[in-house]
């Protein structure tokens, strides 16, 4: 009496890896997996390890997006319980929108800068200069 | 004896170094190069003593009872000998006294050896006093134990047996270009002959950086057991900076070296990259976040390195600025030159460093700030990781990757822009098209085709630049070509290999994991994969869970084993994974943990890697040039004393050689 309920309660807790039948979902769910953090790893995301926190995240992840939830909300449903920690993307907006932008807002002032004034002062009588044989281009 | 007879090397090495630095910086003379020489000839004596008490398991060394263990197999316990904290100190010292030795060997003598060799003992002396009096390796134990307490089974590997001692002549090998940066300063000398003179170095030891990284990466990817080969960790991206940054150097060098401009630039650089390997040290060892590198978590090892750190980059930068506006800026040239383009690569780089440093030590601070309170928890959680990277530094990256074979062929001083853009249309063509093809098998990511075309642009417009310089004399030229055209092309393609693996394996990759009983049966890129049992095995110093399971591809069968590996002494286990190579890439399969609710089936992780050797061939080229560019600086005489202040600038223009 007791053990085919056993049975079938072990069977529903089997963790379903199976892959999403519709690839496209199922390459969006592996996405997320790489970037949400497992939380009992040093430093993996969820794709990686076979830690039991890993297991569940995959199987939320993957029932999540069957449901139809956009990436973010994916997202913020760890998020909303582990933190942001959990997320290897941080947020864009607010502050961290700063992270994002700073590298190319560095890049293109210090290039504007510089390409205003070496062209500014651009002189028209330069020649080519070969490369000397004997010293290589190196 | 041997512990207190390297004991004494050690000091006798600090007294060497101690005098190195004095005279250097004072009189200079021959006694210099004796003593840099004796005092590298006393580390690395005091190195290998060490080694033998880790070979001769002699247990009165607290080091080798703590890190050592009588069932480890020989060539562990060698590396065993810096497998640990104060050990790899003194790895640290050895490589610094040897760069110094070595300088003393091959630097023609003058002011900047003799002042070189100064920094060099200064620095010595610093790391010296550290290892002797905050971390000794030597200390004996009153009361030895009959056996070890082992190594970190994750370090029992020879990748990551050879890792440090590569990563050290890369991180250390920037502190002698320091040394040089700064007896150039001294000396008010900061010209094309001084750049010919570090650029040696310089190579050498970005070089061997690129050598240790790639080890590391290469480690992960099959010991961690989980596939991947970066992974934006802190411990990477700490050795990721000064890489980027030396790069970055041995461009700028150049520049200084063939029309003597940038010279402040290149010698801020040269201080640079020492700094920011001190601070991937710092980040690495301090305990400031959890690694398999923090052997020991002690915060004043991480204060003194900070101070450490502090003193030789003030010391440093503040050289820097009382002598930069005295250096001479270079001849006049185009923005659109060999020299503009050299310049978009030194900012391309140093921006790409600026962001790999504050996306590092972004989420520490946060966290810091969060643990003391400043800011809530909350607002302190924070993780920086690949998606990040991948939207900011991989379009960066992309970008500066489409000049580079333009910069190749563009010509010093003026470039026509126009007839090198007709000339690279083959480049332009093939990059289409084997994104094209990229997209095509592997989904239309747009990631993936860009990634692919910027890499095959680099490889093939390398290629053209090196039929254009074979000239009409075309392949019977190959062995015509100076060595430093070909290491630059070398390390240029392996860049575009790079890339291409890089881009396709991530995008591409695909793993899952099967929980699998007896007898069951997993399919995976072609492949069907047979559970077939379990075994126990013993090994020298562990006890591994090996499965047998049947692989079948393309109507060919055999037995792959994957292990787990637990370690009794370290009470830790490793999962050693089992890699099948096929053309197109890796299958990797890892045996993982016993399910919970059903103890006869355990999950199995299995994946596939395309173009992962791509991703290792292409770091290995870019070694490989390298080192090739450096033996033809080494093979080249010293050209004939002519004046430096008389550059090449001022040789008769004739027009550049049409491309081909």
């Amino acid at each position: 009496m007791i053990a085919p309920v056993i049975a079938l309660i072990l069977q529903a807790a089997q963790p379903a890896e199976a892959p999403l039948p519709d690839p496209a979902l199922e390459a969006r769910a592996q996405a997320l997996m790489r970037e949400i953090r497992c939380t009992v790893c040093e430093n993996e995301p969820v794709s990686q390890s076979t830690a039991d926190m890993a297991v569940d995240a995959r199987r939320r992840i993957r029932e999540e997006i069957a449901k139809g939830a956009s990436d973010s909300e994916v997202r913020d449903f760890f998020v909303s319980r582990f933190g942001q920690y959990v997320s290897f993307r941080p947020p864009v907006e607010g502050w961290t929108l700063a992270l994002y932008a700073f590298p190319f807002a560095l890049l293109a002032g210090a290039g504007m800068f510089m390409g205003i004034r070496a062209f500014g002062r651009r002189k028209r009588d330069l020649a080519p200069l070969p490369d000397d044989r004997s010293e290589g281009a190196g | 004896m041997i512990a207190e007879l390297g004991h004494l090397l050690a000091f006798l090495a600090l007294a060497a170094a101690v005098g190195q630095s004095v005279l250097g910086l004072t009189t200079g003379g021959d006694a210099v190069r004796r003593l840099a020489f004796a005092c590298g000839m006393f580390a690395t004596l005091a190195m290998v003593t060490l080694i033998i008490s880790f070979v001769r398991l002699d247990f009165s060394v607290a080091l080798v009872a703590e890190n050592s263990h009588t069932l480890k197999p020989l060539i562990y316990r060698i590396a065993g000998a810096w497998g640990n904290h104060e050990g790899s100190m003194l790895l640290w010292c050895m490589v610094m006294a040897g760069y110094g030795a070595a300088g003393a060997v091959f630097m023609r003598e003058g002011a900047l050896r003799d002042r070189a060799l100064g920094v060099q003992g200064l620095l010595t002396t610093g790391s010296f006093a550290y290892l002797l009096f905050a971390s000794s390796p030597f200390t004996r134990l009153t009361d030895p134990p009959f056996d070890g307490g082992g190594m970190n089974p994750l370090l029992q590997d020879p990748a990551v047996a050879l890792h440090p001692p590569a990563l050290y002549l890369g991180y250390v090998g920037m502190s002698f270009v320091f040394s040089l940066a700064a007896a150039g300063l001294i000396n008010g000398q900061i010209d094309r002959d001084w750049a010919r003179r570090v650029r040696p170095w310089a190579l050498f030891a970005w070089s061997s950086l690129t050598v240790g990284i790639a080890l590391g990466s290469i480690w992960a990817y099959y010991e961690l057991g989980w596939g991947g080969w970066w992974f934006w960790d802190p411990v990477e991206n700490a050795s990721f900076m000064p890489w980027l940054v030396s790069a970055a150097l041995i461009h700028s060098l150049i520049v200084t070296e063939k029309r003597g401009g940038m010279a402040s630039w290149t010698v801020f650089l040269s201080v640079l990259t020492f700094i920011l390997a001190l601070l991937g040290t710092f980040l690495v060892r301090s305990g400031v976040m959890t690694s398999v590198h923090a052997f020991a978590t002690d915060p004043t090892r991480g204060l003194v390195l900070l101070f450490g750190l502090s003193i030789a980059g003030g010391a440093a930068l503040a050289l820097f600025a009382w002598r930069a506006p005295t250096l001479k800026a270079g001849p006049e040239f185009d923005p659109v030159s060999r020299e503009g383009a050299l310049i978009l690569n030194n900012l391309f780089l140093a921006v790409a460093a600026a962001l790999v440093l504050v996306g590092t030590v972004t989420p520490m601070i946060l966290q810091w700030l969060g643990e003391s309170g400043v800011i809530s928890r909350e607002a302190a959680s924070l993780s920086i990781g690949e998606p990040y990277f991948q939207l900011t530094l991989a379009p960066m990256v992309a970008v500066l990757l489409l000049f580079m074979p333009l910069a190749q062929a563009a010509p010093w001083r003026k470039a026509d822009l126009n007839p090198l853009l007709k000339w690279l249309i083959p480049a332009a063509i093939a990059a289409v098209a084997g994104a094209m093809v990229a997209m095509a098998l592997g989904g239309w990511g747009v990631w993936l085709g860009f990634g692919v075309l910027v890499g095959v642009w680099v490889v093939v417009g390398v290629g053209q630049d090196i039929f254009r310089r074979l000239g009409p004399g075309g392949l019977g030229r190959v062995f015509r070509l100076p060595l430093t055209v070909w290491g630059m092309a070398i390390a240029h393609i392996g860049v575009g290999i790079f890339v291409i693996g890089a881009t396709v394996e991530t995008a591409t990759r695909s793993e899952r994991t099967f929980p699998l009983r007896t007898g069951e049966i997993a399919e995976m890129a072609g492949w069907t994969f047979q559970f077939q049992n379990l075994e126990q095995v013993e090994g020298p110093n562990y006890s591994a869970l090996r499965a047998n399971i049947l692989a079948s591809h393309d109507g060919r069968t055999e037995i792959i084993q994957p292990e787990t590996r637990t370690f009794q002494v370290a009470r830790t286990s490793t999962t050693e994974v089992a890699i099948r190579k096929t053309i197109g890439g890796d299958v990797y399969v890892a045996l993982g943990d016993q399910l919970r609710e059903d103890p006869s089936a355990w999950r199995v992780r299995i994946a596939y890697h395309p173009l992962i050797d791509w991703v290792f061939g292409g770091a290995g080229l870019i070694a490989v040039g390298g080192f090739m560019s450096l033996v033809a600086r080494l093979r080249r005489k010293a050209p004939a004393e002519k004046p430096a202040d008389e550059p090449a600038a001022d040789a008769p223009p004739v027009p550049a050689s049409a491309p081909a």
